[in-house]
């Protein structure tokens, strides 16, 4: 019944971090999801902390995250998500946009 | 998305923390207790329901010419923008913040007090109480009833009504006693909402699922002619900023000119208009809407806002 709380860490590229100290983004509706993303000096680790209503998805959520860290090619950060059912597709899709607007880009 | 490009979006479409930002002036806004503080509810992960930094609302303030405007902003996609503790809290905050400015501009500006006035925006997108914390979110509404009235002879209060979700339950009487309410067609108000309606009284009574039938009720074209919202603008951003803008360039006396209820006549006013419902005993909206000099009412609901506020007549504030 009780919320999950999980957290995962990821080799990130080193200094490919946010210009700003920290950014939000998205909003936790039905099936949607927010992040946190916080600049955190780690040695290009990426850190995430996700709090969920759903179990038994966290080999899911290690896979999307994993894919991010990689494909996006991000680094020294922590992101905090509040997800409410979001389906990996809006993960992916979300964490994309938090990035490409924190880094200044109009959302994809 | 940019200040410029912001103003021409759909208030409706919009979330909570863009219309805060894009209300004020451009680049003036700061939230307060934003999503960095991670306010979560206390009481929703015992429930196994989602969280969220802001708790459904984005408080704040920024400058509209030069004076402060204390924003609240709710967010319906997050449990239907519905008030919990932390939520109702933040709306509190926004006011006490609002009242020690109010205090600093009376001293500082006492000949010139119009101009640094501040005011207090709420943007609703809510059903009312949160159930999941309902104790602390009833608790909420008569703490905002307080500081409302705290307001009156201060500064003004300014409901925006343009969100998916409308204003709903106890905040559809916190918008009530707010100095004045600006609504768009989309924007819906009320107290019992349409499902709860339906669901009391059965669909004889009232069909939630009769889109249209909702909009004649609670939509803001029906508040507007009833007078229970006094201004109405299309569902753009830069609408709402608008009406906005020119009603705080008013007087302050001109804005509490605003009000619906809480005076001796304006109560007389509201007996007036129960007792001309008895005696009409209308079947829908459109029979009211007719009584007030509306010819062809069944062609309101799809006029365009300007067209509309051109042809239309509302209700006189004299009942009868």
């Amino acid at each position: 019944m009780a919320l999950q709380h999980l957290e995962f860490s990821y080799e990130g590229t080193p200094g490919a971090t946010i210009p700003m100290e920290w950014f939000h983004s998205g909003v936790v509706g039905s099936g949607d999801m927010e992040v946190l993303l916080t600049r955190r000096e780690q040695q290009g680790k990426v850190t995430v902390k996700v709090c969920t209503p759903v179990r038994g998805f966290d080999q899911v959520w290690d896979k999307v995250l994993a894919r991010f860290v990689q494909e996006s090619g991000c680094g020294d950060l922590e992101l905090e998500i509040n997800d409410n059912n979001a389906t990996p597709f809006i993960v992916s899709l979300r964490l994309k946009q938090a990035l490409q607007e924190a880094r200044g880009g109009e959302p994809a | 998305m940019s200040y410029g490009n912001g103003q021409k979006m759909s208030f409706l479409e919009a979330n909570a923390r863009q219309r805060a930002n894009w209300l004020v002036d451009e680049g003036s806004f700061t939230e307060l207790l934003g999503p960095q503080d991670r306010m979560t509810s206390p009481h929703l992960p015992a429930l196994g329901e989602a969280v969220s930094f802001d708790d459904g609302v984005v408080t704040g303030v920024g400058r509209i010419g030069t004076r402060p405007v204390f924003v609240i902003s709710q967010e319906g996609r997050f449990i239907g923008g519905a008030v919990g503790e932390v939520h109702g809290a933040k709306m509190v905050g926004i006011f006490r913040l609002a009242l020690d400015a109010y205090k600093a501009a009376a001293e500082k500006h006492p000949d010139d007090l119009d101009a640094y006035r501040p005011a207090v925006v709420i943007s609703f997108e809510t059903g009312g109480v949160r159930l999941h914390e309902a104790n602390a979110g009833l608790l909420a509404h008569a703490e905002v009833m307080d500081m409302i009235q705290d307001t009156k002879g201060k500064l003004p209060v300014i409901s925006l009504i343009g969100s998916k979700v409308g204003c709903f339950g106890g905040m559809g009487f916190v918008a009530a006693a707010t100095d004045a309410i600006i609504m768009s067609p989309l924007g819906r108000l009320g107290l019992t909402g349409p499902e709860v309606i339906e669901q009391e009284m059965g669909k004889e009574e009232f069909d939630a699922s009769d889109k249209s039938l909702v909009s004649r009720t609670t939509g803001g074209k029906h508040k507007y002619i009833m007078q229970d919202c006094n201004i109405l603008v299309e569902d753009t951003i830069m609408g709402f900023r608008r009406a906005l803008c020119d009603l705080l360039a008013q007087p302050y006396e001109k804005v509490c000119a605003c009000r619906r209820i809480g005076s001796y006549q304006l109560v007389k006013e509201q007996m007036d208009l129960v007792a001309l419902a008895v005696e009409l005993n209308p079947g829908d909206a459109k029979d009211v809407w007719r009584y007030y000099g509306n010819e062809h009412p069944e062609q309101l609901p799809e006029l365009e806002t300007a067209e509309f506020l051109r042809v239309v007549h509302r209700r006189p504030k004299e009942v009868r």
